[in-house]
Formats: structure tokens, C-alpha cells, sequence
């Protein structure tokens, strides 16, 4: 399929470029590392019971800002150079930008949660349940991950291709993500007592992936291309006359 | 001529029945047994809730309406529809906590349709900022988050309610009253008013503007063209 | 021989409540002696309230008292606040008509100017 060929090139070309200098990996993974030692020494000293409620928190907050972090930086390079926009020129399925960006984003969370996940676990003994049941937490955190990069590209592609400021990706990011990270810290919090219905929670979160997903994808090119119309009136109407009242 | 002055009219008939409404929540309603005077605050509460939610869903349709069609009146009505959402939602939020503090002495209780206005709340926040703010191809952008944003809200609802129902707590939430109806609609109906007189009013601000705008740009060119005649 | 005065012991006064009648004083009115022949006996006794009672039933209407008041504090914080936003909002939109109002005002006067 074509869609898949030019989605399997691009992350090709995002991943030789991210070799090169393993720039985006060390520092969300550097960023990881320092987000559990400000757990540890805010939180550490916490009793078990109120660690479950702690370690959920902990570790989908360090996602969200980790995650922030990632987008940013993964299309700072394409913002530097205007490439996003010749791309978008470029005889390339809209979605096919859209789900390579996602999955290089998807890959540099992973291997951040990958440091994240096992540090947690040694400095709270409250999220030992999480050690237990290994491929079930490699799971949710795959799901969560997913949810969030699925957000989030969108919206940072859209701040990307125009002359946005970074400060506004934060702004829409956050309100915007908080769905998912709130099911996934349900979903966590039933993993770390041993709740009998946590099993349920993946087809839930799986169920909410899908839909963000597909709207991500589905409303990619909209956003990004558009049209140029209606902006770009405004935008001359408002220097012609030096900006007087709107 | 009915259309040009619907929005007045609107705003003149929630005048007309808004102190009615009030009278008859004071005068006429009995004091409710359980949670007293403070009660009567639910009367305005309630309606607001719905409302911002009402706004949220036109903005997020309108929003889609606009980037299929790139229709100016459908940003317009976007916009419109999210600051009247964030004027209700700042109402439930701040009426809310007032009416808990009354009845149980505890502000914020975290439970989901709380929690679900908020986050809601912030989400049109965050558009009216990017709309007001941002950098000049962003409308599509606002759009995208409206339907987001608009998609969010059930998500939402149903993470909180399932964490509730996981960690029972032993808050009673306040649903609806049983026997007050009566009072509760000429509320409603005011405040629905209201809303919409100022979303008429404020949806006709936009689309002159925007027209004004085109016509600057008209102008400009106009004198551009007349500097640079060539013959 | 018929008794000259009236029957003027106490009838036994209604329960005032869980109170113990042990200290009810009872205040009684008395028909005056001269007239109790001409005057059939309507006054029933005015069975009143023991000194503990009334105290238990004023402390309890000032904490009624105190909680409506409260009440309404928040009752009039929350329609000021409601108001107060409407108020605002309709404040805003005047503004943005004054602005626009003079932005039309100018383009018109670029309009009529050179030509």
C-alpha cells in the first residue's frame, strides 16, 4: 500500500536523522532521569498506602511533560528549516507525515518510559505490583504513550507550520491531554491494588486510542493545510491600517 | 426585520423575565428540607452547567463546519460560542464551589462532572487564547482543538465516574432536585435567553469585522495600484 | 350546701413536652371571686414553658438563624458573581462596538477623502 510505503520512508529518513546525533532520545531520557529524582525527593518519604495514589500521578506526569518535550524538539527541526511546509508541497499523503511524525514521537516516549517505569519502581516499593505483572504495565504504558503522541502531533504540527511560539504548544497540549493520561491513571492506580476489573482497562484504552487516532489523522490535513483564505485577508486588513481596533 | 433585531429582542425578553424568575424562586418556591436557603443557588447553577456544555458542542460543530467550508460565519459563530462557554463555564465553576461551601462546608469535591467542566472549561480557554493570540494561520488550528475539545468531554466524564465508582467515597453528589421543577424553568429560560442574545449580538461583531477587514485590504490595494498607474 | 366559690382547682395542664413537670410553674388567671357565679369558667389555664425549654428552643433558633444567614451570604456572592460575568461580557461587547464603530468612521473618511 502506498500509504504505508511513504510512512515506512519517512520514519526511515526521521530515524537516520535522529542516529546522527541521538539528540531528541538523550535529552527526553535525560529529562526522565531528572523528573525521578525530583520524585524521589519530593514524594519518597511518603507511606505505602499513599504511594499508590502517588506513583500514578508520578509517572503520567513525567510522561506529559517528557511528551511536551519530545514534540517540541522533533518539529523544531522541521520549524528551523521550513521543511514541514515542503512536505507539504510534496506529492506525500497527508497522513503519511502525520503517522511517521507520530511514531518517531511514540518511540522517543517509549524508551523514556523505559528508563521512567523501572526507576519508579525502585524508589517507591508501593509500585512493586507494577514489577509483578510486566507485560500487562508494558501494555498500558504502550496505550497511554499512544494516546498522548496521537494528541499531540496534531497540534504540534499545526503550531509548527505556522510561525507559532513554543510557549503555545503547552498552552493546547495540556488541556488537551488530560483525558487520556486521567484513564490512564485510573488504569494504573487499578494495576497498583490489584483491583479485579484493572484487566478491563486495556479494551478501554485501547478503545479511546482508536478514537484519538483516527481523529488525529482524520483532521491532520484540514488543520495544516486548509486553506490560506480567510487568515491571510484578516492579516493584511490588520497592517493596512496599523492595527487600529478589531 | 425580525432577524435584524432577534438578538435585541432575546436580551429584552430575559430582561422581562428574569425578575420574574427570581421572584418566583424566592417568594414561591418552600425552602428545601435537607439543604436550606443556600438551594436556591442550584436554581441558576444548573442552567449554566448546561449551557457552557450547549456552547462547547456549537463551538466544536461550528469549528468543523469551518474547516470543511471555510465559511466565515461559521468562525465567527465558533468564537462567539466559546467566549459565552467560558463566560457560563466560569459561572459553574464559581457558583459551584459557593454552593458546596454552603451546604457540605467543602469547596471542591473532585467528583466527575466537576472535574469534567473544569477540564472543559480550560480546553475553551486555551481556543479563545490561540483565537485572540495566536499567530495569523492559526484559526484552522482553534478549530482542530475545538473538536477535540468537544470529543474530550465524554471521555473524560466516563475516566472520572469509573475512578469514583472504583474508590467510593462517602459524598452524596447533589442531583437533580425532585420537587422544585416548577421554579426551574423560567431560570433556565432566562438565562437561555440571555446567552443567546449576546452570542447573536456578538456573531454580527465578528463577521463586520471580518468585512471591514476585507475592505481595508481593498482600500490599501486600491491605493497601491493608483501610486504605481503606469500609463 | 352548694359551694359558694368556683371550682377553681387546676385542671391538669397539656404535656409541654419531655420537660418534667416537676418545676412547671403553671399561670393560671383567675376569674375574680365576685363574678365567678355570673361568668361560666372559659379561661382555661395558660400552661407556660419551663425556664430549660425556652432556653433549648432560643439556642436552637439562633443556630437556625445563623445558618440561613450564612446561607443567604452565599445565595448573594453567587448571583453578584453571575450577574457581575453577564455584566462583563456586555461591557466587552460595548467596547468592541465602539472600535468598530470608529474603524468604520475612518475607512469612511479614507473613502471620502482623496476623492
Amino acid at each position: 500500500m502506498v500509504l504505508l510505503r511513504q510512512i515506512r520512508l519517512l520514519l526511515l529518513a526521521e530515524l537516520r536523522q535522529e542516529v546522527r546525533s541521538f539528540e531528541v532520545v538523550l535529552t527526553s531520557a535525560f529529562f526522565s532521569v531528572v523528573m525521578m529524582a525530583l520524585f524521589a525527593l519530593s514524594l519518597g518519604a511518603l507511606p505505602v498506602e499513599s504511594q499508590l495514589m502517588a506513583v500514578p500521578g508520578a509517572l503520567w506526569l513525567s510522561v506529559a511533560f517528557v511528551g511536551s518535550l519530545t514534540l517540541t524538539r522533533v518539529f523544531d527541526r522541521e520549524r528551523e528549516s521550513d521543511t514541514l511546509r515542503a512536505l507539504l508541497v510534496g506529492p506525500v499523503n497527508r497522513m503519511a507525515i502525520y503517522f511517521s511524525k507520530a511514531a518517531v514521537a511514540l518511540l522517543v516516549l517509549l524508551l523514556a518510559t523505559a528508563v521512567l517505569v523501572p526507576g519508579l519502581i525502585v524508589i517507591f516499593p508501593g509500585a512493586a505490583p507494577m514489577a509483578e505483572r510486566p507485560l500487562f504495565s508494558a501494555a498500558m504504558v504502550l496505550l497511554g504513550c499512544v494516546g498522548y503522541v496521537a494528541v499531540g502531533t496534531l497540534f504540534a504540527a499545526g503550531l509548527a507550520a505556522g510561525s507559532g511560539k513554543n510557549v503555545l504548544l503547552s498552552l493546547i497540549l495540556h488541556p488537551l491531554t488530560t483525558p487520556v493520561l486521567m484513564f490512564n491513571l485510573v488504569a494504573t492506580r487499578a494495576l497498583l491494588e490489584a483491583h479485579p476489573g484493572a484487566d478491563a482497562y486495556l479494551g478501554r484504552l485501547a478503545a479511546v486510542d482508536v478514537v484519538l487516532v483516527v481523529l488525529g489523522a482524520w483532521l491532520f490535513e484540514p488543520v495544516l493545510v486548509g486553506g490560506g483564505g480567510g487568515g491571510a485577508a484578516a492579516a493584511a486588513g490588520r497592517r493596512a491600517r496599523g492595527g487600529a481596533g478589531r | 426585520m425580525i432577524r435584524r433585531f432577534l438578538p435585541d429582542g432575546m436580551l429584552l425578553a430575559s430582561a422581562v423575565i428574569f425578575p420574574y424568575s427570581v421572584a418566583r424562586i424566592f417568594l414561591d418556591t418552600p425552602i428545601e428540607r435537607t439543604m436550606g436557603t443556600a438551594f436556591k443557588i442550584f436554581f441558576f447553577h444548573v442552567p449554566m452547567g448546561w449551557l457552557t456544555m450547549l456552547m462547547a458542542v456549537i463551538c466544536g460543530v461550528a469549528a468543523a463546519i469551518e474547516l470543511r467550508r471555510r465559511s466565515m460565519t461559521a468562525s465567527a459563530v465558533a468564537l462567539a460560542a466559546a467566549e459565552l462557554g467560558f463566560v457560563c463555564g466560569l459561572g459553574v465553576l464559581l457558583t459551584g464551589p459557593i454552593w458546596g461551601n454552603a451546604t457540605w462546608g467543602k469547596p471542591w469535591t473532585g467528583d466527575a462532572r466537576q472535574m469534567s467542566t473544569a477540564l472543559l472549561w480550560l480546553v475553551i480557554a486555551a481556543y479563545l487564547l490561540i483565537r485572540h493570540y495566536g499567530p495569523s494561520g492559526s484559526k484552522r488550528l482553534a478549530a482542530g482543538l475545538a473538536i477535540f475539545g468537544a470529543v474530550d468531554v465524554p471521555i473524560i466524564y466516563y475516566a472520572v465516574k469509573l475512578w469514583k465508582t472504583t474508590h467510593p467515597t462517602t459524598e452524596v453528589v447533589g442531583s437533580l432536585p425532585p420537587a422544585l421543577w416548577a421554579a426551574f424553568w423560567p431560570g433556565l429560560g432566562a438565562i437561555l435567553l440571555c446567552t443567546f442574545g449576546l452570542m447573536g449580538l456578538r456573531i454580527r461583531q465578528l463577521v463586520l469585522a471580518e468585512q471591514l477587514d476585507e475592505a481595508w485590504v481593498r482600500v490599501s490595494d486600491r491605493e497601491a495600484t493608483d501610486g504605481t498607474d503606469p500609463t | 350546701m352548694e359551694p359558694i366559690l368556683p371550682d377553681l382547682t387546676p385542671e391538669p395542664a397539656p404535656e409541654p413536652g419531655s420537660e418534667a413537670p416537676a418545676q412547671a410553674e403553671v399561670a393560671k388567671t383567675e376569674a375574680p371571686s365576685e363574678d365567678a357565679k355570673s361568668v361560666p369558667d372559659e379561661y382555661a389555664p395558660v400552661a407556660g414553658r419551663s425556664l430549660k425549654e425556652v432556653e433549648q428552643v432560643r439556642m436552637l433558633e439562633s443556630v437556625a438563624a445563623q445558618k440561613v444567614a450564612r446561607d443567604y451570604q452565599h445565595v448573594i456572592w453567587a448571583y453578584g458573581i453571575l450577574w457581575a460575568l453577564f455584566a462583563g461580557y456586555g461591557i466587552f461587547l460595548w467596547r468592541r462596538s465602539a472600535r468598530l464603530r470608529a474603524d468604520m468612521d475612518a475607512l469612511r473618511r479614507e473613502l471620502d477623502g482623496p476623492a
